[in-house]
């Protein structure tokens, strides 16, 4: 009854202030709109929006941040599914499925399918962060320290590497590849400079917004361009066909799981909604009893992913705000918010500004809720762009990348990595590689490398150290035991010949 | 040789051998921390190890089963048609790399050469920025005449082009030409759809990032260029 009442107070605070509900509705076309244009994504309008959240009040603020975050993350899914361009590394695996749908015509229903799981991935997170965010933010705290953390690290790249490349050998490679790039910059133990070659620009490490960029959105342009010399481009066909109601009920089981792997993911500092999005989408072909069909347009793929990564927006905000410790890129710009208004996040903010948290809940709750009716019209707008051109549209986006990897730093030099990074993804694409497990390296790579030394650190570099801890022993077992797995498939199963294949 | 091609030891020996740079290259930061045994290498020459690894065991793959999906995979890479489009183009000959490496070398000479001339003369501010000029015009010439024998290749330096030279010229001198080139290189060549849609893209551009957003683009070190940027600039906001 108590979180029924806060909630409706935060609720009344957020509708009874004209200033609240023009940021909210900003934020909601926003962040679906930077999520759905190709080549920009949620994380470049926060980047922008960043350094004005100064002039806002820290309710407004973090509000807006929710919200672009809720909205941002299905925003995302459209141009996965219409264009191949994850607009944040937690939509990658939605153009698995919702790619191939949109080439066989069935963009609408893709699209669909993600509005209606991504809304209710989102709000059944949201209902759960509100009624459990103290006793799991406590089992979180007492159960969850660098080993556990390091290890569930581990668990997700060994399920990433089999996701998204040609063989398990090319999608450990590109994880590996993301992992050394992480490595770039200063250590984060003694602060030693490390693969900078002596340039200034490389100590501060290679920013993950212009490498997000490059290797998807530039890449595909690319891609699109040596499709376009020989011939064979394709406009995507279109669709309004959305998904029946028959058709989202018989993936309530899909669903369900979903929201609970996204859920757990959310919650884990640093996992954030990628590893959610990945694990729901594995777990998704696990389960299957058809699990070839996945990635040749499976909508159980699209609803897995979706559900999945709106899911872990909720959760993500309990290590926010009770522990100070962000979930994902843009969790890590809320805390920028929160101290340029001389606020910390953290279990303070429950007992100094619970009218400040309450107005977030809030906030993401209709924001998730206003995805279904926003969204649906939205997305019959954005549906049109596949309408233009590619010649038209490709110097757009790539502007626009322009801009949003500048934006971020004011950094030239971002940009010039940005378009290496696309350079690089399109010649390891052709080869067969995961732009995908790429980014995933990148991002969870600095996550990895911290909580494993702050782990060995804390059990005195005692590898038996982690059989004392059950979790982390299951994690890390479960993931040797994927990636054993994995090899043992890459050296005895006879592998699919390419021409089977109906989307080779 | 097994399934072996020339392309799969080419694409190992890539690997090995940044796995090898990378791995001497540690020797650089190879310290150790007070407070923590394994020091800063341990974790970047573990990944440079798997690395290795995954690089014998791609070759592996390659010998035992040739070019063949891996049963395993969730298969999504492939079904880009990237690599079907290569095939196709005949982009996979070395005559076509060495185009497309000549053509990728030209931004980095515009990056590199001026300051070297410069250095060598000895010049000050205002002579570098015309040795710039001098230098870009001539490269532009030299990519214009390489681009027609290699279009896709001239799609991947055209965006590395304009990163290098934003700097010093500005998003807002840059932009239209670098519209125009894409949509050009893409296959469009009648005039006045590029020109409408080049004024269409940098209007909204401008009147989205800077009168509505604020959003500082780079003006450019050049004159008249920077004067042109800063104009631009102060117009719209």
């Amino acid at each position: 009854m108590e979180v029924f009442n806060n909630f409706l107070t935060g609720t009344i605070t957020l509708f009874s202030d004209p200033v609240g509900i023009l940021i909210f509705f900003g934020g909601v076309i926003g962040g679906m709109l930077f999520g759905a244009i190709p080549g920009v994504s949620m994380l470049t309008l926060a980047a922008i929006l960043l350094p004005f959240t100064a002039h806002l009040s820290p309710e407004h603020g973090i509000m807006l941040f929710s919200v672009i975050y809720c909205t941002g993350v299905y925003g995302g899914a459209i141009t996965a599914i219409l264009f191949n361009i994850p607009g944040a590394p937690e939509n990658a695996p939605t153009a698995f499925d919702g790619y191939p749908m949109t080439q066989k015509g069935q963009a609408g229903k893709a699209v669909g399918a993600a509005v209606m799981c991504s809304a209710i991935g989102g709000v059944v997170s949201c209902i759960i962060m509100m009624i459990a965010t103290a006793p799991i933010a406590d089992w979180a705290i007492s159960a969850f320290g660098p080993p556990e953390i390091f290890a569930l690290v581990f668990f997700g790249l060994a399920v990433a590497s089999s996701v998204g490349a040609k063989t398990f050998w090319k999608g450990w490679l590109s994880i590996l590849i993301g992992l050394m790039v992480a490595v770039v910059g200063l250590d984060p133990v003694g602060g030693i400079e490390r693969y900078d070659f002596e340039m200034p620009y490389m100590l501060a490490g290679i920013h993950f917004i212009p490498t997000i960029l490059g290797f998807f959105a530039v890449s595909e342009i690319f891609v699109q361009a040596e499709k376009k010399a020989i011939g064979s481009y394709k406009a995507p066909k279109m669709g309004v066909e959305f998904p029946t109601l028959k058709e989202l009920l018989a993936h309530k089981v899909a669903v369900v799981r979903s929201i609970i792997i996204g859920f757990f993911c959310g919650i884990l500092p640093g996992i954030g909604a990628t590893l959610a999005a990945f694990m729901g989408y594995n777990e998704a072909v696990r389960w299957s009893k058809t699990p070839e069909e996945f990635g040749k347009g499976k909508l159980e793929g699209v609803i897995s992913s979706e559900t999945a990564n709106n899911a872990a927006t909720g959760a993500a905000m309990i290590p926010l705000l009770a522990l100070g410790l962000p979930g994902g890129a843009l969790t890590a710009m809320m805390v920028g918010v929160f101290q340029m208004h001389d606020m910390e996040p953290g279990p303070l903010v429950f007992m100094n500004s619970a009218d400040l948290v309450w107005v977030v809940f809030a906030a993401m709750f209709f924001a998730n809720v206003s995805i279904i009716f926003v969204g649906y019209l939205e997305t019959k707008t954005i549906i049109n762009l596949l309408r233009i051109p590619f010649q038209f549209l490709a110097p757009m986006i790539l502007l626009l990348a322009t801009v949003g990897a500048y934006a971020v730093r004011g950094l030239t030099i971002d940009v010039v990595v940005m378009f290496l990074a696309g350079i690089i993804g399109f010649f390891l694409r052709r080869s067969g590689y995961s732009v995908a497990g790429i980014v995933l390296g990148l991002i969870l790579g600095k996550i990895g490398e911290q909580t494993f030394a702050q782990a060995m650190q804390m059990l005195h570099f005692e590898w038996s150290g982690y059989f004392d801890r059950p979790i982390a022993l299951g994690l890390l077992i479960a993931g040797f035991l994927t990636l054993g797995g994995s090899i043992y498939g890459s050296f005895f199963k006879k592998p699919k010949s390419p021409s089977a294949d109906p989307a080779s | 040789m097994g399934n072996l091609r020339t392309g799969h030891l080419v694409e190992g020996a890539i690997w090995l051998s940044l796995c090898l740079f990378l791995y001497a290259y540690s020797f650089e930061f190879d310290q150790g921390i007070e407070i923590y045994k394994f020091g800063a290498t341990a974790w970047p020459r573990t990944i440079i190890l798997l690395m290795a690894i995954a690089a014998i065991g791609q070759l592996y793959h390659h010998w035992k089963y040739g070019d063949e999906i891996s049963s395993n995979i969730i298969n999504a890479a492939n079904d880009d048609g990237s690599e079907e489009a290569a095939h196709e183009a005949h982009h996979e000959s070395l005559r076509w790399y060495l185009s497309t490496f000549a053509l990728l070398v030209i931004p980095f000479a515009y990056m590199r050469i001026p300051d070297w001339i410069a250095g060598w003369l000895e010049a000050d501010g205002s002579t570098l920025h015309v040795l710039r000029m001098v230098i870009a015009v001539i490269l532009i010439g030299l990519f214009i005449t390489q681009m027609k024998r290699n279009m896709v290749g001239a799609i991947l330096a055209l965006p590395l082009f304009f990163a290098v030279m934003l700097e010093d010229i500005g998003f807002y001198s840059l932009a239209p030409f670098f519209i125009v080139g894409v949509m050009f290189l893409f296959g469009e060549t009648r005039p006045k759809p590029m020109a409408a849609i080049m004024g269409l893209i940098y209007g909204l551009l401008l009147l989205l990032f800077v009168k509505i957003l604020f959003v500082g683009l780079p003006i450019g070190n050049i004159r008249p260029f920077y004067d042109f940027g800063s104009w631009v600039v102060t117009v719209l906001q």
